[in-house]
């Protein structure tokens, strides 16, 4: 498929609202690709370029992607910034500068959605001395081709932020639709491969191939996720049920084949290198090859330590080791997905403890299993005297689904109003903080979509606001005036004391109160909280 | 295969000339010469470079594709010292091409000729002007120009009988005129078209270096800068395509 066909599906998609017609229109187009493109076409539809378990990056921020098209059209990079901060939209604002460039070129070659993908991947792929160079001239080959339409579409994979609407639940739907297989089966192969892009390859090839998929070692898959319940529902509905301690630490997936060991973040990302205490801990004592799901927790003289003494480590790639004295870090294992090449995320929760508590001694969450609701209470009780967040209470029937949150698993924690959100925008500080900025604005998400929330300026220190900065200024996409544009990748958790309605923002709520509480790095923008959540928690309160 | 020895200056002119567009290229090997075609990554720019069997001192060779990356060899280039012999040897179907001079022996991989891009196609066009002038004085202008604008105009003025450029600053503004007893050779039609700057400067220092330069121009047209080097055996070809002023 031509980049320029992918364009126009993807206009004629970003003009669609309904889910209906949205399915029916990707469908449309998958049925059109060749084996070859559909994993390329599907995970650019997506918004992505490489699948989420992939270490590939295109690393590309909005400072290199405005260089390289300032070349092409032949203006000074502030022009090219002048045109972003006046329509708001990267992607419509480079699509008007090629439009309306004076500078000609001698022809264009058209763009082939593999040869693009091609492209992102040899950008990946470039590292050390001489590597912005080599992405710079592989962005101004793109855009040196590319129509005004292909233009706004390739600036928004760069960024990789599609805003087209089209959810990943749509395009399972419309996989199964293109190629005529249960839409439980695409579901199911993607948690287990975590690549709709592949996936989908295998859709066309029938339903035998999408059975025949299978978790893989050094593959991370999605974790499951659990919702918001109570105690009392989950002994209604289940009976017999399990219950964990919910450690507050940060959660982590553990691949062991022999002697070799990986760990990935709840992000999918390979944190291995950062955490050879865990490494040194498990590897000794874990008997078989694995996939194990568990949560990293800090400890200081026998107490557990707040979430973000683990993220600091998370977050450090080097000078590891004078970090792994000041934090001791526990691994506690609850989950296992994979033994001796036999997948366990078809096997119900019971069973999966018992493959668990064979192959590991030690650093098992120790688990209890009971129906009544009063000895439930009881330890939940005793977590939270443990300086524990709650507990996890979880069917035991139920299978691993990754990625889900479903009701199977259920967190039990104190009454706590915060709300993951993905950071949009700022606003230059004033006075003391005028190098900073000083409020960021809010969003959460609805089909993929980005709707504003709100802003927050409280609850954050002069340190904080600082790191913060640093944090956000290479996510600079435009400027108007003291308002700032920015490329959501960071998530804050924030506090607030109630919902309102709103018509000052998109998504028709508000916050009171709001205040900062912390950075999810472990929290990725596809997992913010959704509009519905919002209007439930709205529509519970009032 | 490809078997040869040359003045290290006519190597490094060639080398110059095509790494003021690209960062690589395909070059032709044949029998009687060594020629390449490339354009810039926006399209914008071209270059095609022929180097004839005479310019070499010795020269054997049989037909092949070369892939050459431009940017290495002319970080290359800084080792080697004026007056220096230049010994190329590629076997037949080799990976690599060894460059020997000054007791180096200087073996460079060769990329893949799949992963770059095509010889574009020149494209046909009528430029009706022409005018020649020394290299210097070609480069000298586009000195000047870049120093108060990022685009110039160039244009003949057949009234007056005189070749022109022309830069426009947001503050500034300059304009050289040269008459016909001030060119060696001006064709008068009524020509003109504005480039971009940041093309020339990159081509104007290659050009410096020519005798002589022909310029070919037309109306809203691309340029063709065209001129020799190693005494004739060498020929350059730049077009550039232009800016369309916006209405």
């Amino acid at each position: 498929m031509r980049f320029i066909d992918f364009s126009r599906y993807c206009e004629r998609l970003e003009a669609m609202s309904g889910r209906l017609e949205t399915i029916e229109l990707v469908s449309e187009m998958l049925a059109l690709l060749t084996e070859g493109e559909l994993p390329v076409v599907v995970r650019f539809v997506t918004g992505r370029i490489f699948p989420d378990w992939s270490p590939l990056k295109v690393g590309i921020g909005p400072n290199l992607l405005y260089e390289a098209v300032a070349y092409v059209v032949g203006e000074k990079k502030a022009a090219v910034v002048e045109e972003i901060n006046r329509t708001g939209d990267a992607g419509k604002a480079i699509e008007h500068l090629i439009a309306t460039k004076e500078q000609t070129s001698f022809f264009r070659t058209e763009l082939e959605t593999t040869e693009v993908y091609q492209e992102f991947e040899a950008i990946a792929r470039t590292e050390g001395k001489g590597s912005q160079r080599e992405k710079i001239l592989s962005l101004r080959k793109l855009f040196g081709n590319a129509s005004p339409l292909e233009a706004r579409y390739l600036a928004r994979l760069v960024l990789e932020e599609l805003r087209i609407g089209v959810g990943e639940g749509n395009v399972r739907d419309a996989i199964a639709r293109a190629f005529h297989v249960d839409s439980a089966s695409v579901e199911h192969a993607y948690q287990a491969i975590n690549d709709l892009g592949e996936v989908a390859r295998l859709a066309k090839q029938g339903e035998e191939a999408l059975q025949g998929v299978a978790i893989q070692l050094f593959r991370p898959v999605k974790m499951m996720l659990a919702q918001q319940g109570t105690i009392a529902e989950m002994v209604q509905d289940h009976g017999e049920v399990a219950a964990e301690f919910k450690y507050d630490g940060s959660r982590f997936q553990f691949h062991k084949q022999g002697s070799t060991c990986r760990i990935y973040s709840r992000k999918l990302e390979d944190v291995t290198d950062a955490l050879p205490d865990i490494v040194r801990q498990l590897l000794p004592v874990v008997k078989a090859d694995v996939i194990l799901d568990g949560e990293v927790i800090a400890v200081k003289e026998g107490k557990p330590r707040p979430f973000q003494f683990v993220l600091r480590r998370f977050r450090r790639k080097h000078e590891v080791s004078s970090y792994t004295e000041e934090i001791e870090l526990v691994p506690h294992v609850f989950d296992i997905l994979y033994h001796n090449g036999q997948s366990l995320i078809d096997s119900p929760l019971r069973e999966r403890r018992v493959h668990l508590e064979k192959v590991i001694s030690g650093f098992i969450a120790p688990q209890l299993k009971s129906s009544t609701v009063n000895s439930l209470e009881t330890f939940y009780q005793q977590a939270l005297d443990a300086g524990h967040e709650g507990i996890m209470v979880k069917d035991l029937a139920s299978r691993y689904t990754p990625g889900v949150r479903g009701k199977s698993w259920v967190k039990i924690k104190p009454e706590v109003d915060t709300l993951d959100l993905a950071v949009i925008g700022a606003e230059w500080g004033e006075g003391r903080r005028a190098h900073f900025f000083g409020s960021f604005l809010l969003a959460c998400q609805d089909k993929g979509k980005l709707l504003p929330v709100g802003k927050v300026a409280t609850g954050i220190n002069d340190e904080t606001l600082a790191l913060l900065y640093e944090m956000f200024k290479d996510l600079i996409v435009s400027q108007s005036g003291k308002e700032v544009f920015l490329e959501p990748s960071i998530v804050f958790e924030v506090g607030y004391s109630e919902i309102q309605q709103s018509p000052n923002y998109e998504s028709g709520y508000a916050l009171r109160f709001p205040r900062f509480v912390r950075v999810r790095d472990d929290k990725r923008v596809e997992e913010i909280d959704s509009l519905d959540s919002i209007r439930q928690r709205y529509e519970k309160r009032s | 295969m490809l078997k040869a020895t040359i003045d290290a200056d006519i190597f490094r002119e060639s080398i110059d000339a095509i790494a003021a567009l690209v960062t690589e290229c395909r070059m032709h090997v044949e029998p009687d010469r060594l020629y390449t075609r490339a354009v810039d990554t926006a399209n914008v720019a071209m270059v095609s470079l022929q180097v004839k069997k005479e310019a070499f001192e010795t020269y054997q060779a049989t037909k092949e594709e070369l892939g050459l990356d431009i940017a290495k060899l002319k970080n290359m280039l800084g080792m080697m010292g004026k007056g220096d012999k230049l010994d190329l040897s590629l076997p037949e179907g080799g990976h690599r091409m060894e460059i020997a001079f000054n007791r180096y022996r200087y073996a460079l991989t060769l990329l893949d000729v799949n992963t770059i891009r095509k010889d574009p196609n020149p494209p046909t066009i009528e430029l009706p002007g022409k005018v020649i002038l020394t290299g210097e004085a070609l480069q000298a202008a586009i000195k000047a120009a870049s120093m108060v604008s990022d685009k110039i105009a160039l244009g003949i003025d057949p009234d007056n009988k005189f070749f022109y450029m022309v830069a426009e600053g947001d503050t500034d503004h300059i304009r050289l005129e040269l008459g016909q007893s001030e060119v060696e050779s001006l064709t008068l039609v009524e020509v003109r078209s504005l480039f971009s700057l940041d093309y020339l400067k990159d081509m104007g220092r290659v050009m410096g270096k020519a005798e002589k330069v022909e310029i070919h121009l037309g109306v809203n047209h691309p340029v063709k800068f065209s001129f020799d080097f190693a005494d004739r055996n060498g020929h350059i070809d730049y077009l550039l395509a232009p800016r369309i002023e916006a209405e």
